[in-house]
């Protein structure tokens, strides 16, 4: 995948980082926690019953960087989270979007 | 003891005890009675039947094999989940005991004999690391810090018959009846010790559930349910003082110190090698 700087699997229940690969900045701990945060939030906002479906996939851009956010589903408690920061100069979202999402299922295999 | 390569078993003695396992310096498995293992958090959680993980664990032993391999061969976990869920489970060990107070510990030189090792295994300053980031997070919120042995209580009427919290709050709540502890409460749902004490500490913010800490009997009459979801504050926000009880901390953070400093002191390198048994008090 182009651009990719930092690839991640995050616990959302406790935010921790459980594998990750890549340059990581000193704060990058704080930042799992915060995207898992984000994760649990978006959840609370499609409602406890989730009638438009269950939480996919979080995309957000900074000036300098785009973060991916996959779900990873059916594990126990709120499940994994796979996490890659890219560069936006490098990176297309839509494409990493889709590239995420077909190596997603073989991460916990 | 990391640096040192040690391999064998750390006994911890203290509020949790437990052995933390390590081979060549690294964390394979952490057993604590206060922190749920990852056959718990699989078999409480529906992830694994319990008939298929017997017949794995009777298969394993019969075959004189490990657990993980048979886990495997049968398809019941990935290879990938099966390190993410051991992994989360040694993390919340070590926070068990960086929740606790560890009076002394003794290392026993042994192969590495853990049904369910993580591998590859965990570095310890990174679990120590991780341990003192979630004491944080809960010091973090308000009223006192949420302890693994304080009782928790539905506060009643917070929620209307039928609601729906979602989250694995209505689980929560359900099973939050003054008796049980966070400690209970994570090893009855499936879940780690830390994720269920964080779900507290955030519904006791919203006014959800009610802390009692140990010693006390269930909140049970208005007064004692109101002291409780306040955190045991008077209305000026001042800790309310209590007969015969110590005062509490200053602050938040200060109750949980002794612990926090303790566990990066028995994983410290020690300039002689480690002898069998050894009291490292």
């Amino acid at each position: 995948m182009e651009g990719v700087r930092t690839v991640a699997l995050i616990d959302i229940a406790s935010g921790m980082v459980v594998r990750s690969a890549g340059d990581q900045d000193p704060g990058f701990p704080a930042l799992a926690a915060s995207v898992a945060d984000e994760a649990r939030a978006a959840r609370e906002a499609l409602g406890p019953r989730q009638p438009a479906g269950e939480l996919d996939e979080i995309a957000a851009a900074t000036t300098s960087r785009l973060h991916l956010s996959k779900i990873l589903r059916d594990r126990p408690g709120e499940g994994f989270l796979l996490f890659v920061d890219m560069d936006r100069a490098r990176a297309n979202i839509a494409l990493a979007s889709r590239q995420v999402g077909q190596l997603a299922s073989a991460v916990l295999a | 003891m990391s640096a040192a390569g040690f391999t064998g078993a750390l006994t911890v003695i203290g509020a949790p005890g437990g052995t933390i396992h390590l081979a060549d310096g690294a964390v394979t498995a952490i057993d604590t009675p206060w922190s749920p293992s990852a056959e718990v958090v699989l078999l409480h959680s529906g992830r694994v039947p319990e008939a298929d993980w017997e017949a794995a664990f009777t298969a394993a032993a019969v075959a004189r094999d490990q657990l993980r391999a048979e886990l495997l061969r049968r398809g019941l976990l990935g290879e990938g989940e099966l390190e993410a869920l051991l992994r989360t489970a040694l993390a919340d060990g070590m926070f068990a005991f960086a929740a606790g107070f560890v009076d002394s510990c003794r290392t026993e030189e042994s192969p590495p004999g853990h049904p369910l090792p993580l591998e590859p295994a965990a570095d310890a300053s990174w679990l120590v690391t991780e341990a003192l980031r979630r004491l944080d997070v809960l010091a973090a919120f308000p009223g006192p810090p949420l302890r693994p042995r304080d009782r928790v209580l539905s506060v009643p009427g917070a929620v209307r018959p039928g609601a729906f919290l979602g989250g694995g709050r209505d689980e929560i709540l359900a099973a939050a009846d003054g008796r049980r502890t966070s400690r209970d409460l994570a090893f009855a749902l499936g879940r780690g010790l830390y994720v269920t004490m964080l779900q507290l500490a955030r519904m006791r913010a919203d006014g959800l559930i009610a802390s009692v800490a140990p010693g006390l009997s269930p909140a049970s009459d208005g007064e004692d349910q109101a002291e409780a979801a306040s955190g045991g504050a008077t209305v000026s926000g001042l800790p309310r003082r209590q007969k015969d009880r110590p005062a509490p901390p200053a602050r938040a953070e200060d109750l949980p110190s002794r612990a926090a400093r303790s566990v990066p002191r028995m994983l410290r390198p020690r300039s002689e090698g480690p002898s069998r048994p050894r009291d490292t008090r």
